[in-house]
């Protein structure tokens, strides 16, 4: 049995129609084309499927879409306005924090969720932010840079 | 001369280009791939270690709604494929020999739906006696897994036995002399475990046939055109019908080598006619992974008092699981670097791959050499430590030279060990540490311990074409596909430094093995060092070219020509110029037509000549050197290792992009340190227990050490702008240098890797067992 649910993603409003078992996951990536998520694991382990729910950082690999209702979603294709990127998703150009790209759109978006709360995070409260967002690539020390410089970087955008 | 030069653009850091997109997400990954009429498939896995196929029977399968088809051993030609030695199937015909064979796979409308399907396939087996151990395996009267191993083509001079698909033996010297020479005789055994590579792209393919029955398939493999030819002999289609696509690539480390899900997706969408996209799950991925080969290693190694090396000989036995796959190839250049960087006169190596029931094993990061350096390191500090040594001081007693033979009997050239040896140590302030106080508290200890690292480098072929194009900016069309090192940043800083070009009118193009000049793949740190001298040869080609027509058009008369920025110029009288646009205006429209520099690349090593038997491998063209140096704090309460610093120095030749190379190190040490301390696929009678992110651990972001990267620039005569490659050596060094700084810290040896706090714990016991 489908259900009906209507939810913000990106700032814009959707009315769908969900099966059961369908993810959050599936929802962004099949229906609305929305690729920036990705499926690394499907177990909520690698952190590749993190978008923001209602500010906070989650794993849409573990979330139904009939639980999303009503809910405020941003993905990573969310965080540019008017064709400007994120100072964030600057940051990890400019530090080298991008290696094959896959673990990204989580690791900024999960790195987001902490600078809304906290705009000077130390090493430690990244580590511990960041520590559901897996990367095989650069052995994380650049990205600890990027969230440090994205830091700085939002502060002086206001 | 090259080394003499300061460069324009290549040395300078450079941003990625492609990062842009990947920030915002819009990289394109096989998973986000969808074409019309696309279909989506399942595989059926073999549930068995070794079993005898009675009967598939797909016909539920195929009734249930949504499904195009189903594939199976019957639908694919029966000609066995492999890189070294063709003992691969598509799907398993006749038997299965590994857990995670693939028997079936289906189309359907769904992945839901698919897998359904794969539910109601019914497959009959018989069981037959399955073997885990590869010494038991090797046993005389022990099941065979291929029977017909002595029928199967090879690449190698095959010496082949029962189970043992490869022998080899390499020796140099008079080694039994050697070891009666010795003072003091060691022997040690060490034993690796299967590591999964851990890219958090799964594997995946999207294939598709025209109506003129020509296959494309879209793929994140890391040999597009390795994986063309392999898609062309086990599919038996002329390589013309076969067009293979990279796609953007989620990582690889060795686990996306010539064809694995490609023949699979190439079948379905022949028999559905539909394009058809396979993209495994996590567990699946882990399953019927390529996991890195588990190594047992036997060294005996002869030393004087004095602390200098007469002789060593060594044993390898290496797990293959189902199927040879890469692990034959890791073979050889484990016995080819069993010596490590050391000058030993007298070596002696022996190799043996093994076929077992467990999962189809192959190669990752570092190919078998990082086993090898795990045991040989290992090995340096246990004899250090007997003869009352510093480590860092017995291998400095023994370090090789330039001209030093391995036990393949090639000479080494290039050898920098002493300097990476130098500079770390220095950078660590080693001397005071190694006697500074161990003890911090209560269970709490710091350890520092070394390894130096040897590796190949330059393997088989690359070619490049670089296109000049109408508004002065060029396009190198390459079969290197980025693997998300950014070697294709560094790949363009190359091309842009031949041609005089700024880096950003320079296209690495999209690899399309239509248009792709060949390449072995980006495989053996091979990328920089191989594809940029084909890609410098080509650049330098296309260059020669516009000079030729500058030459005319600027009434040079043979005076010598200059490029930069996008501009030709006479070099005594530089306001003589035209710029490289306006050049290819001149030849399009009026004299000489297109530009296109071409160039292939054969790295020749000077030596052709392998002494031994049963040896895989072509020579090296030259050497790469590194040395970690780590530093840990243990809690002897826990069993709790805590990496604290790694200093890494590598010599690189020339550091094509400086921000690269440090990226590279850091993110080598830190899966280096995962093989150490963390990650072992646990198989249990041929099942993987750990198929999962959370119960394989991965380092995470709490775990990552301070890493020191020391970039040393000796300029390689071979290597273009002086380079030589560096993503493997960065992850050979943590895994002894760990074990090493354990040792220092706590007195205990574990020789089994990962050194979990069980096996640590389990240490302690014994020497405190021992002491009383």
């Amino acid at each position: 049995m489908k259900h009906a649910i209507e939810l913000t993603i990106n700032g814009k409003c959707y009315q769908i129609e969900v099966e059961p078992e369908e993810r959050l996951l599936d929802v962004l990536r099949d229906r609305l084309g929305l690729i920036g998520a990705k499926e690394g694991c499907s177990t909520g382990d690698c952190g590749a499927c993190t978008v923001l729910m209602n500010g906070q950082a989650v794993t849409s690999c573990m979330i139904l879409a009939v639980a999303v209702d009503g809910a405020d979603i941003t993905t990573i294709e969310g965080l540019e306005k008017d064709g400007e990127i994120h100072p964030l998703q600057k940051a990890f150009i400019e530090e080298g924090a991008v290696q094959c790209g896959y673990c990204t759109p989580g690791m900024i978006l999960s790195a987001l969720a902490l600078l809304k709360e906290n705009p000077e995070p130390s090493d430690d409260e990244i580590r511990r932010a960041l520590a559901g967002n897996l990367c095989r690539c650069t052995g994380y020390t650049r990205i600890i840079a990027a969230v440090k410089a994205g830091a700085e970087r939002m502060k002086n955008h206001g | 001369m090259d080394d003499q030069k300061a460069y324009a653009i290549v040395g300078h850091s450079m941003l990625r280009p492609d990062a842009r997109e990947k920030v915002r997400g819009r990289a394109v990954y096989v998973a986000d791939f969808r074409l019309p009429g696309m279909l989506f498939a399942r595989v059926l896995w073999s549930d068995r270690p070794h079993a005898r196929i009675l009967h598939i029977d797909t016909r539920q399968a195929l009734d249930l709604p949504g499904v195009y088809t189903v594939v199976t051993a019957d639908d694919a030609p029966n000609t066995r494929y492999g890189v070294y030695l063709k003992d691969q199937l598509i799907f398993a015909r006749g038997k299965v020999r590994h857990i995670g064979e693939p028997v079936a796979a289906v189309a359907a409308e769904s992945e839901a739906i698919a897998e359904k399907a794969i539910e109601k396939i019914v497959v009959q087996y018989e069981e037959l006696p399955a073997i885990f151990e590869p010494i038991e395996a090797m046993k005389p009267g022990a099941p065979l897994i291929h029977p017909d191993l002595e029928s199967y083509e090879a690449t190698y001079p095959k010496i082949v036995k029962g189970n043992v698909c490869l022998y080899t033996r390499l020796s140099m010297g008079d080694t039994e002399k050697g070891f009666e020479d010795a003072d003091y005789v060691f022997e040690d055994t060490f034993k690796t475990q299967p590591m999964y590579q851990g890219y958090l792209e799964p594997r995946g393919a999207v294939a598709s046939f025209d109506f003129n029955d020509k296959l494309t398939v879209w793929t994140s493999n890391q040999q597009i055109l390795v994986c063309q030819a392999e898609l062309a002999t086990a599919l038996e289609m002329p390589m013309t019908q076969v067009r293979v696509i990279g796609t953007a690539i989620g990582g690889a480390f060795g686990g996306k080598l010539k064809t694995s899900v490609e023949p699979i997706a190439a079948l379905l969408a022949k028999k559905s006619g539909r394009p058809v996209r396979l993209v495994l799950t996590r567990e699946e991925d882990f399953i019927a992974s390529r996991a890195r080969a588990p190594y047992i290693l036997r060294l005996k190694t002869g030393v004087k008092a004095n602390g200098k090396i007469t002789a060593k000989s060594v044993e390898l036995i290496a797990d293959c699981g189902g199927y040879s796959d890469h692990v034959v190839g890791t073979m050889g250049l484990a016995v080819s670097f069993s010596q490590g960087p050391y000058k030993i006169p007298n070596a002696e190596a022996k190799g043996y791959c093994v076929y077992t029931n467990n999962p189809n094993y192959s190669c990752m990061r570092a190919y078998g050499v990082h086993q090898m350096c795990f045991a040989t390191e290992s090995q340096m500090d246990i004899i250090a430590s007997k003869i009352g040594m510093d480590p860092a001081e017995f291998r400095r007693r023994n370090l090789a030279e330039d001209g030093d033979v391995l036990v393949t009997t090639q000479p080494l050239r290039s050898v920098t060990v002493d300097q990476t040896m130098a500079q770390v140590l220095k950078a660590c302030h080693w001397e005071e540490k190694r006697k500074a106080s161990k003890q911090r508290g209560v269970k709490n200890f710091y350890g520092i311990g070394m390894a130096n690292t040897i590796l190949n480098m330059g393997l088989l072929s690359s070619a490049a074409i670089v296109k000049i194009n109408e508004d002065g900016t060029a396009s190198v069309l390459t079969g290197a596909v980025d693997l998300g090192t950014g070697n294709h940043t560094a790949l363009a800083q190359i091309a842009a430094e031949e041609l005089g070009m700024k880096p950003n009118d320079v296209n690495i193009a999209a690899v399309d093995s239509d248009s792709s000049p060949y390449d072995l793949g980006q495989i053996a740190s091979r990328t920089i060092f191989d594809c940029g001298n084909a890609i410098k040869l080509a650049a330098n080609d296309a260059r020669r070219q516009l000079f030729a027509t500058a030459d005319e058009v600027l009434g040079a008369e043979g005076r010598e020509l200059r490029a930069s920025e996008g501009n030709v110029y006479v070099r005594d009288e530089p306001d003589k110029k035209i710029s490289i646009r306006d050049l290819m205006g001149y030849r399009l429209y009026f004299k000489g037509g297109p530009i296109i520099g071409r160039a292939g690349w054969l790295g020749k090593p000077g030596f052709d000549h392998l002494v031994g038997e049963g040896y895989p491998q072509p020579p090296s063209v030259t050497f790469v050197f590194g040395t970690h140096v780590a530093e840990v704090e243990v809690d002897v309460g826990t069993g709790q290792v805590k990496v604290e610093r790694i200093t890494a120095a590598h010599d690189v030749g020339r550091a094509i992009n400086p921000l690269g190379v440090a990226a590279q190190i850091e993110g080598g040490v830190v899966q280096g340190m995962g093989y150490a301390l963390y990650e072992e696929m646990q198989i249990h009678e041929g099942v993987v227990q750990n198929p999962d992110f959370l119960n394989y651990r991965m380092p995470t972001i709490l775990d990552a050490p301070e890493i020191v990267p020391i970039i040393l620039e000796i300029p390689e005569e071979y290597g273009p702008f002086g380079a030589k490659g560096i993503g493997e050596p960065t992850n050979m060094g943590p895994p002894p240098a760990i074990a090493n700084a354990i040792y220092n810290a706590v007195g205990v040896r574990v020789k089994e890797l990962p050194i979990t706090p069980e096996r640590l714990l389990h240490a302690l016991d014994d020497k405190k067992t021992r002491e009383a």
